[in-house]
């Protein structure tokens, strides 16, 4: 059935709007990446700068000691490390961790999972002082390590669920399968299971690394310096100075916006390949 | 050696005991089928013989080998599923070919068997598609090709045809039975289909509630069932079931009053039950010597046969209705009276209060 006139100018309108309202803010943050820190005082304010300028970039991606750039580089360089490790590390043990769940049985089992969720429903304030204290004790303060280690404690739980209801939509005869062909369990997982589960596998490692990523409160308070300072800690301290360049800010927001977008780009495949798989069953 | 022995084997599922006691030997090259209502345990019982269930008790023996503390990718048992459980990701190919990688074999050898397969099962043109782009029927071909793939010695079944639709249902029957003659190997075959297991099977084995209740070729079974359950179970449509009575001569006083011969079974003066299958009850010409007689509620013409439902004013309070099959065309209508009787006392069964074959005693 032909959707009629008005229903179709009501979704187009709804979807412009919705367009709008995420476009907007990146856009603005671009614009205000390219003005000059003159331009964006100047009253009454313009939409489009006179004279764009690529000078916040610039200092920003020009290594220079003791520098904005110096702070910004370091901390895509932390967070890109501290990031994907803890992804990795995170998706390494979830994998087991979600088939255990979703597979074998024990009344035990589904208690921890409950646990599992309970804890990653705790916000961050009500452990950061025990995390801290521990941290500080073993030295880990101000190390990527510190960082990786509390971001699995984020990232583990969430992958695992996340994991463990995709593994629960594949039929038990799949795993059955493979181990009457000879297989052992973990040949098992990874000739049949990782494959079929390919799609929410990589959605786990997108939403891990965004979460990784986006992390603010603990980056800030466990580290100081930019041995380990975190991206997002980074251009929190662009703001915190005595005058704050909004111009370089946003610069720097929009180059912190890069690694994840490229990450999504080349996962983009594996994403949608997921929903166009069919079932085994005839 | 590729028989199969089950001694005494058990399995509990907490408190609910699932399989009790079942001793059991295949024989090397055997077809054998397990049949029985849902939730006899004849899956469970297979799970267990391919090691994806464990046993509670009891022990299994391929050949002269223990083998229920093997893990079941230690066995070498293939399995066909009721799903097929093919591998989404892979092409025909590489699930063909998925067990003998798992082996270690090397690539050039795996190619050489599955084409060797794939021409046996004809699925050489399908070597690059993936499982969603067959039909039931080419899946199935293609589970049975992988269970091959290791030519196994045993190979075990789950209702492989369960999933097909009647026509392709026919096919691969035969075509299942003619891989068995072909391969020479062990077979286990679960269904609840009781015309696949009298087709198929060198020998049935009748289960009900994790008991087997009896074990013999499809004809021992028709022929001369141990109870009244193997008896309503095995044949199609299905045993009629009356109560009478035994006098003291033995003979059996069916509730007309007319009294008849039964070879099987007769001890003097008891309470029965006789089974007649519903080709084995003939018409009689008169009333007078009729052991059943009936009002016609339904009639189907087949052409080769006449299938008549009787409503029969016995067996009260509950009034039985007997079907009756009859060969070639009959001219009976809806309303007709009809009396019946056994044309061969050998034909009929007995069996007692407790549902059991009466055998004949002497007199």
């Amino acid at each position: 059935m032909q959707p009629s006139l008005t229903k179709k100018i009501f979704i187009y309108v709804g979807a412009a709007l919705l367009a709008l309202v995420i476009a907007v803010p990146v856009l603005w943050l671009f614009i205000m990446s390219i003005s000059s820190s003159t331009h964006l005082t100047t009253l009454p304010l313009q939409w489009w700068p006179d004279a764009p300028t690529l000078e916040n970039y610039k200092s920003l991606l020009v290594y220079a000691e003791n520098s904005p750039s110096a702070s910004f580089l370091y901390g895509i360089r932390n967070s890109i490390i501290i990031a994907f490790a803890a992804t990795a590390v995170s998706i390494a043990a979830a994998i087991p961790g979600a088939y255990s769940f979703s597979r074998l049985p024990g009344p035990r089992r589904k208690n921890l999972l409950f646990a599992v969720i309970a804890i990653f429903m705790l916000p961050p304030v009500a452990i950061v002082l025990p995390l801290y204290t521990v941290m500080s004790a073993l030295g880990l303060l101000n190390t990527h390590f510190a960082l990786i280690i509390v971001y699995c404690s984020i990232l583990l739980p969430f992958t695992t669920w996340l994991l463990k209801s995709n593994f629960d939509t594949i039929p038990g005869d799949l795993d059955e399968a493979p181990i009457i062909d000879g297989a052992n369990r973990l040949q098992a997982i990874w000739y049949v299971i990782l494959p079929i589960a390919r799609p929410a596998l990589g959605a786990a490692i997108m939403m891990a690394v965004l979460l990784a990523w986006d992390e603010f409160f603990y980056g800030l308070l466990f580290t100081n310096d930019i041995r380990a300072k975190t991206i997002t800690v980074a251009i929190a301290d662009l703001a915190a100075g005595r005058v704050a360049d909004y111009g370089l800010i946003s610069a720097a927001g929009i180059l912190a916006a890069v690694p994840p977008v490229v990450l999504a780009f080349f996962m983009q495949k594996t994403l949608v390949s997921g929903l166009a798989s069919g079932s085994v069953k005839g | 050696m590729s028989s199969v022995s089950l001694f005494n084997v058990t399995k509990a599922f907490g408190e609910a005991n699932i399989i009790k006691g079942v001793d059991l030997k295949v024989e090397d090259g055997e077809l054998v089928v397990f049949v029985g209502p849902s939730g006899c345990g004849k899956s469970t019982l297979l799970r267990m013989i391919s090691g994806l269930e464990e046993i509670t008790a009891g022990e299994i023996h391929l050949g002269d080998k223990r083998v229920d503390p093997l893990p079941a990718s230690d066995r070498d048992i293939a399995m066909v599923f009721q799903s097929y459980a093919l591998y989404p990701h892979m092409t025909v190919a590489e699930n063909i070919g998925f067990p003998l990688k798992m082996a270690g074999w090397s690539k050039a050898d795996i190619a050489t068997k599955i084409r060797e397969i794939g021409e046996v099962l004809q699925l050489l043109p399908l070597f690059d598609r993936t499982p969603k782009q067959l039909s039931g029927g080419q899946r199935q071909r293609v589970a049975i090709g992988r269970a091959l793939a290791r030519d196994p010695k045993i190979i075990l079944l789950d209702e492989p045809l369960s999933n097909l639709d009647a026509a392709l249902r026919v096919d691969m029957r035969m075509e299942l039975a003619r891989l068995h003659r072909q391969l020479s190997a062990t077979m286990i075959y679960v269904t609840h289909d009781q015309v696949e297991a009298m087709t198929m099977a060198d020998r049935i084995v009748v289960l009900r509630d994790g008991i087997v209740e009896q074990v013999g070729s499809p004809l021992d079974l028709y022929l001369a069932p141990v109870n009244q359950f193997v008896a309503g179970f095995i044949g199609s449509p299905k045993m009629n079931f009356w109560p009478a009575q035994t006098d003291d001569a033995g003979r059996v006083i069916m509730p007309t009053g007319q009294a008849v011969l039964i070879d099987d079974g007769c001890a003097p003066n008891q309470s029965v039950t006789v089974g007649a299958r519903p080709e084995h009850l003939v018409l009689c010409d008169s009333a007078a010597d009729a052991a059943l007689t009936g009002t016609v509620l339904s009639v189907e013409h087949l052409g080769s046969d006449t299938f008549v439902q009787l409503h029969c004013g016995i067996g009260a309070p509950d009034q039985i209705d007997i079907n009756v099959r009859l060969a070639g065309i009959v001219r009976v209508s809806i309303g007709d009276q009809l009396s019946l009787t056994n044309a061969d006392a050998n034909a009929w069964h007995l069996f007692g209060q407790d549902g059991k074959r009466m055998n004949k005693i002497a007199i």
